[in-house]
């Protein structure tokens, strides 16, 4: 850009370049009072983006320093090229004054009015052409600012893809880093997770195997306790069947026995019983007999009359004229004959 | 400690179904028919001595009753005359139920105290006593009003021992002629005496339910005429001489009417005639067949009769309004002479069995006859008042004589005294 600035400049006519100096001077000098303002924002933009803490960040940093001490050396360069083409200008311009000097001289005078007149319309083709001129630095700077802008955009955006591409990676990396430390700490929570539900499950598992055990130990134990129950239980009723087969025995026995004597009481009342003529059937007394231990009548009650007092003497008579009974020896037998009863009911 | 009581607690459980259990009970079903033993202890004598033993007339009633046997003399082990004097154990040796003692003492020459006591001898109770005063008389009634109530006493059935039979006697003359007799005796055919005497034959005699008239056929009048007669006064009325056969009368339950035989018709047919109006009604229309001996069914509405009228002599029915008869009688070819047990079970008659005549007795539930004489020369059956025993004649030596046996054929006994020829008995109703 510069280079073709310069190009340009140095193809101009020396009294156009005298002008376009003169105006180039002037407007340049606005000019390069604003070229630092362009520049800054980049740095800004660098310095925006400087901060990190990170290493990465870091090496950005002194990427953007070294970035920034390149873009001071091209400012440098620039600098004494713009300074060389300054001397060089203010060279030419010294031999052209010189030779204007000469010239001008001789001609000034000769050339004053029409100079005058031409300088007029000159000054007014000059106006126009610096005009035009003007115009077209003022296109060419445009486009050379534009071309700049563009370039600058272009680096700048490419800085920016790259700084976005680096903050991707950054990001990605951190993303990654973090995803890696999400997944670690993931990982790590699910190795907690699963070490303490492995810790729970071991722990559910040894309550179980507890549980388990002590039921099995309690199962075991109602077992151990039924079945001595069932052994008790049996022994138990063994001892019952024992003792109510020897009950039954001896009931039987003693019912062998009194069945026998009432058998033979029945008989000895039966014999001397007189039934009296009108003892019709339907006709029963109920006589309690208590006995002395010989056999002897103690009492006779009657307990369920016939209704019939001829009848019922009959049968108190009997009783009394069968008396003294023979009575079984053995104790529980004999008991029974103690108070029993006799039920005189003619068939 | 704690075993034993525990084992006397076992016992105790072990005994105690005993404990529970109902008690023993003995059945007696059986029984024996036999006489109920008594001992009749000849009563005490004190003063004049009595004309009649009345211990003994006693004693001869129960046994002749068969309801009771008495201890032979020669087994009474003391003679107690009241309670004080008796050791009621040793009469229990004796298995005598029952124990009378009693004592007879002149108050004066012509009148006597009685006094007798019954008592269970197993339960040292007197079950019944009492004391009279009779004259001499009187003694010989007296005893048999004491059977009575000793009877009741120990079988709960009326005593027929003061009751009376009416029968005729038969007593051949020297000179050759027959003297009929109506007699009446006490029950147990002693102290006879003639209320009617005839040379002519006297029949069929009929107590009056009261006791105090007889009927009876008497040929006094050389036909059969049917009498009444009054046992107090003697006053007798002559109440059927109808033409014909006037016979075998019997006084209906309630005294007021005799049921008759008459054949003023032409056949012998039965007849009600009303005492007090003399009016007469005929029951049975049979002119083919002998309808006689008529008696009454203890409702009164009812008549059984002997009749013919099958061909042999059998027993029917008849409304004593008279209608159709029905034969009551199916058992042998031979029923006649009917008489009706007080309580209307039983009918006695004379049943015909191979040319042979028994007395018999016919369940009139159930029809069921049981021959119950064994001689075969069997009249005129008569039953007692209590229902339980039937008076009848028969024959002993070619001669007539009176005899009575228990329905149930068990018992027999002779009545009366020997020597005398006697027919046509008729047992008297209890004298109220």
């Amino acid at each position: 850009m510069n280079k073709s600035l310069i190009e340009n400049i140095i193809a101009g006519s020396y009294a156009l370049i005298l002008h376009i100096g003169l105006i180039s001077l002037f407007v340049m000098g606005m000019e390069s009072k604003s070229e630092p303002i362009a520049v800054l924002p980049q740095v800004d933009i660098v310095k925006a983006t400087a901060i990190s803490e990170d290493s990465v960040l870091a090496e950005m940093v002194r990427q953007q320093e070294h970035e920034q001490k390149q873009l001071r050396a091209e400012q440098d360069r620039q600098e004494k090229v713009e300074q060389k083409l300054l001397e060089t200008q203010q060279e030419l311009a010294r031999k052209e004054r010189e030779y204007l000097e000469q010239q001008e001289q001789a001609k000034i005078q000769q050339q004053q009015r029409e100079l005058v007149a031409k300088q007029e319309q000159d000054k007014i083709q000059q106006l126009e052409q610096q005009r035009k001129v003007e115009e077209e630095r003022k296109q060419q700077a445009e486009v050379d600012r534009k071309v700049a802008e563009q370039r600058k955009q272009k680096a700048e955006q490419e800085r920016l893809v790259e700084e976005e591409r680096k903050q991707q990676v950054a990001q990605e990396r951190r993303v990654a880093e973090e995803k890696k430390r999400l997944a670690e700490a993931d990982r790590q929570a699910e190795e907690r997770r699963k070490s303490e539900a492995e810790q729970a499950a071991k722990l559910a598992e040894e309550q179980k195997r507890k549980a388990e055990a002590e039921r099995l130990a309690a199962e075991k134990r109602q077992v151990e306790e039924e079945r001595k129950a069932q052994i008790a239980e049996a022994d138990r009723l063994l001892q019952e069947s024992l003792a109510n087969e020897q009950r039954e025995q001896e009931v039987r026995r003693v019912g062998g026995v009194v069945q026998q004597y009432m058998s033979i009481i029945s008989q000895r009342v039966t014999r001397y019983w007189i039934k009296p003529a009108n003892a019709t059937k339907g006709l029963q007394a109920i006589l309690r007999v208590s006995l002395l231990p010989g056999g002897d009548v103690k009492q006779v009650t009657i307990v369920k009359s016939s209704s019939n007092a001829i009848f019922d003497r009959s049968a108190e008579s009997a009783v009394y004229k069968a008396a003294p009974f023979s009575l079984p020896t053995d104790p529980k037998a004999m008991a029974k004959f103690r108070d029993f009863q006799f039920s005189f009911k003619p068939e | 400690m704690i075993k034993s009581w525990l084992m006397a607690l076992s016992l105790l459980i072990t005994l105690l179904p005993w404990q529970a259990h109902a008690l023993l009970t003995i059945e007696i079903t059986g029984g024996s028919e036999a006489a109920l033993p008594i001992a009749v202890v000849p009563f005490g004598n004190e003063g004049f001595a009595a004309p009649e033993d009345i211990s003994e007339v006693i004693r001869n009633d129960l046994a002749s009753s068969g309801r009771f046997a008495p201890l032979p003399k020669g087994d009474l082990i003391s003679s107690p005359h009241d309670k004080s004097e008796i050791n009621f154990k040793d009469w229990r040796l004796l298995r005598s139920e029952g124990l009378l003692v009693g004592k007879v003492s002149s108050v004066d020459g012509e009148t006597y105290q009685v006094q007798f006591q019954l008592f269970d001898v197993y339960k040292s109770q007197q079950l019944i006593g009492k004391r009279y005063q009779v004259p001499a008389s009187g003694l010989r009634r007296l005893a048999h009003q004491i059977s009575d109530l000793i009877y009741q006493t120990l079988t709960g059935e009326v005593g027929v021992f003061s009751t009376r039979l009416a029968f005729v006697s038969v007593v051949n003359t020297p000179a050759g002629q027959k003297r009929y007799a109506l007699q009446v005796s006490d029950a147990d055919g002693a102290n006879p005496r003639s209320v009617l005497q005839s040379k002519q034959p006297i029949l069929s005699p009929s107590w009056s339910p009261d006791g105090e008239r007889l009927s009876y056929v008497s040929f006094e009048n050389g036909k059969a005429e049917v009498f009444v007669q009054e046992m107090r006064s003697g006053r007798r009325d002559s109440v059927a001489a109808f033409k014909g056969l006037n016979s075998a009368p019997s006084w209906s339950p309630d005294g007021k009417k005799l049921a008759l035989t008459l054949s003023k018709a032409g056949n012998p047919e039965i007849y009600v005639l009303e005492l007090a109006s003399g009016k007469l009604s005929r029951v049975t229309h049979n002119s083919q067949a002998i309808d006689t001996e008529a008696v009454w069914m203890p409702n009164g509405r009812e008549l059984l009769f002997t009749s013919d009228r099958g061909g042999r002599p059998q027993i029917y029915k008849v409304s004593a309004d008279g209608g159709r008869a029905s034969r009551v009688t199916f058992e042998g070819r031979y029923n006649a002479s009917a008489d009706i047990s007080a309580d209307g079970r039983f009918m006695t008659m004379v049943h015909g069995l191979n040319g042979k005549y028994y007395i018999a007795v016919q369940d009139l539930d159930s029809g069921a006859v049981q021959v119950l004489t064994e001689t075969g020369q069997d009249e005129s059956p008569s039953f007692a008042p209590n229902s339980r025993n039937i008076l009848y004649a028969t024959e002993q030596n070619g001669k007539g004589i009176l005899a009575a046996v228990s329905v149930d054929g068990r018992i027999h006994q002779r009545l009366g005294e020997s020597g005398s020829d006697v027919r046509e008995p008729a047992w008297s109703p209890i004298r109220k």
